[in-house]
């Protein structure tokens, strides 16, 4: 059975008089277990995209199921519960709270979801230590760098055992070597069995995941599967 | 996600930016302050200055006869006896002679105020009080008898007597302008100008006695018939009934109903006045300090504007992360009222304070009632509640993918 399953999905912004159709007739079906890349021109609707999926934002017309659910037609409040159990979202700013310590932050999405304070604790240490950064559970944000701060986002993102992780251009403010540490991140935990979404326009990141999409004004213009993924590990 | 979280985040908020909340809460520390202040030190003052009346008889009729009253109306002892009699609620009644003339021992010489009356002139006179602090009072036989005694005050016996611990025993003459006469101390008792010793110089104030009215006689030409009586009731309530009653019951001994011989005036209106005057201020003082609360309340308002268009990314990142719309309410509606309730705090405790001080400058004691901080607690919550809807509504509704692309 198919995790993402989107049809005929549309989405038109209108300014004014002018409608701009970003989205146009998408169909996309995503497995367990895939580590999609979603490639394509700045302004083609890659983002728009992802925010769709991640039910961050709503679309005029067509279908989408998740995980056999149809998330269609969701209320806001609904749509909150099933962004907090399903989707692990990871940004290109990392969006890490300021004054929190790097516990603090990873163990946010399930103060949400309603998880003892305990358990909290217990869950985010260990998803910080399976991003190797179980020696600095109490640090804040502005004492690591970018690439420590996209691995605590990431560990926010597994945190609550989300069906997919939803990561738009993650590595889009990091220099290209850190960049392969945190794609080599996505490779291990889809190794593990996490689905993997991410949306990049650099070719060489693109090429460590299993299969690329290519959209084009709204389209999909590509859509193929890498006999033989880039091994993060290999090059280094 | 628990109140206990929430609650959590707010106290974070707060305590990360220090000094912007602290003068975020200034309006509301101010007028909190000012609302304990003022009704702590207005509690007091009205405490004060009820009581001061009641010491110069907020429970106290005057009664007068007319001096176009003829010789069968005017007042008799007789007249007094029955007033008591006809009703329970006048507790005492006394003619109220005053007598201006001069109190001597051996060796000192002193102005005097003599009093004449019943046994009852100690409940009735204003100036000499009912505290009795030596010796005792004169009693019905001695009235009858007009025994030579005397009642004085402890500051007039310490005038007359400098040098004894008691004036109690001691003779003393008394004289009016047209003759003297000699009574033994047999009591003393506290007076206004006693009670409030330290404030005035003793020595610039008469000495104060009070005499049986038949011994008065003996002393003054003038104190024949009784022109002037106080009497007290039981309770500020009873004045004006007992007022109209005893009025009736005078014309009705001498047949004079209609005539309007007799009067009988009371301090309610003057009360009553100090009262409404009291109270306007009281009142007029609390609508600026809620007015300065109100200010307080729109700078919470402000500054969790400023906030919440500050932390629009971090807003966007917790919708993302699960957090609903009722969570990011809750969480900048009780970020508004912990805000105001701290400062409510600080102003309680400076109000508190500030009513200490200035009732001691005022000689005063400031009555801060467990209502007035609840109530006060209540209010800066309210405030809280009132000014921080707006803009945890405003985060509240904030759309998730405009607010992660906020820079
Ligand atoms: N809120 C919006 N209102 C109007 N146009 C928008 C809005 N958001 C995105 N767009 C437009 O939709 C198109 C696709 O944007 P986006 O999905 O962010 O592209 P990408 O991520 O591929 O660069 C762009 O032309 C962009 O200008
Ligand atoms: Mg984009």
């Amino acid at each position: 059975m198919s995790l993402i399953t989107m049809q005929h999905v549309v989405k038109t912004y209108v300014m004014g008089d002018e409608r701009l159709e970003v989205l146009k007739d998408v169909n996309l079906t995503v497995n367990p277990g895939e580590f999609v890349a979603i490639m394509g021109p700045s302004g083609s609707g890659k983002s728009t995209m992802m925010n769709i999926m991640g039910l961050l934002d709503t679309f005029n017309s067509g279908l989408y199921t998740l995980r056999d659910t149809d998330v269609t037609h969701l209320t806001d409040n609904e749509r909150a519960h099933v962004r907090n159990r399903e989707i692990g979202f990871v940004f290109q700013s990392f969006n890490l709270m300021p004054r929190m310590s790097l516990l603090e932050n990873v163990a946010l999405p399930m103060v949400y979801a309603g998880v003892g304070r305990r358990e909290r604790q217990e869950r985010a240490a260990a998803a910080l230590t399976q991003v190797g950064l179980g020696d600095r559970l109490d640090h804040q944000p502005n004492e690591i760098s970018g690439g420590q701060m996209q691995r605590v986002a990431i560990a926010r993102a597994i945190v609550n055992r989300p069906a997919v992780i939803m990561a738009d251009e993650p590595t889009g403010n990091l220099d290209s070597k850190t960049s392969v540490e945190i794609v080599r991140i996505f490779q291990q935990l889809n190794a593990a069995g996490t689905t993997v979404v991410m949306v990049t326009h650099e070719p060489d990141i693109a090429q460590y995941a299993k299969r690329i999409i290519s959209f084009r004004d709204g389209v999909i213009q590509t859509d193929e599967t890498l006999k033989q993924p880039q091994k993060a590990g290999a090059d280094q | 996600m628990t109140v206990i979280e929430s609650f959590k985040m707010a106290i974070d908020a707060i305590t990360a930016n220090k000094m912007r909340s602290f003068l975020t809460m200034l309006g509301i520390i101010i007028g909190i302050a000012a609302v304990i202040a003022i009704l702590a030190i207005g509690n007091g003052a009205t405490t004060r200055i009820t009581g001061t009346f009641n010491d110069l008889g907020a429970t106290t009729i005057s009664l007068s006869v007319s001096n176009k009253a003829g010789n069968d109306a005017q007042l008799t002892a007789a007249d007094l006896q029955a007033i008591k009699q006809a009703d329970t609620r006048v507790t005492a009644i006394s003619p109220n002679y005053t007598l201006a003339g001069f109190a001597a021992t051996n060796n000192q010489d002193e102005q005097a105020i003599v009093f004449g009356g019943t046994p009852d002139l100690q409940y009735t006179n204003t100036v000499m009080d009912s505290t009795i602090t030596a010796g005792r009072y004169f009693t019905q036989a001695e009235y009858d008898d007009a025994a030579p005694v005397a009642v004085i005050s402890v500051d007039g016996a310490a005038q007359l007597f400098p040098n004894q611990h008691s004036a109690v025993g001691q003779m003393i003459t008394l004289r009016s302008r047209t003759t003297s006469i000699s009574v033994r101390i047999i009591g003393e008792t506290q007076s206004t100008v006693s009670k409030y010793q330290g404030a005035v110089r003793r020595s610039s104030f008469p000495v104060y006695v009070a005499i049986p009215y038949a011994t008065m006689k003996l002393l003054s030409i003038n104190a024949g018939g009784i022109t002037d009586v106080t009497m007290k009731v039981r309770s500020r309530n009873d004045i004006t009934s007992v007022s109209q009653s005893t009025v009736r019951l005078l014309e009705t001994r001498h047949d004079v109903v209609g005539q309007h011989l007799y009067t009988a005036r009371n301090y309610l209106a003057a009360l009553d006045q100090v009262d409404s005057v009291l109270g306007l201020f009281v009142n007029f003082i609390a609508a600026v300090a809620a007015i300065a609360l109100i200010v307080g309340g729109i700078g919470v308002m402000n500054i969790m504007l400023v906030s919440v268009t500050e932390r629009t990314r971090e807003i966007g990142t917790r919708k993302a992360l699960g957090a609903t719309t009722r969570d990011i309410l809750i969480q900048f509606l009780l970020e508004a009222v912990i805000l105001s309730l701290i400062g409510g705090l600080i102003g309680l405790t400076l109000g508190i304070v500030l009513a200490e001080v200035v009732a001691g400058w005022l000689g005063i004691t400031a009555h801060i009632t467990w209502q007035a901080v609840i109530l006060v607690l209540l209010f800066a919550s309210a405030v809280g509640v009132f000014f921080g809807l707006y803009p945890a509504r405003k985060a509240a509704k904030l759309n998730p993918i405009e607010a992660l692309r906020y820079e």
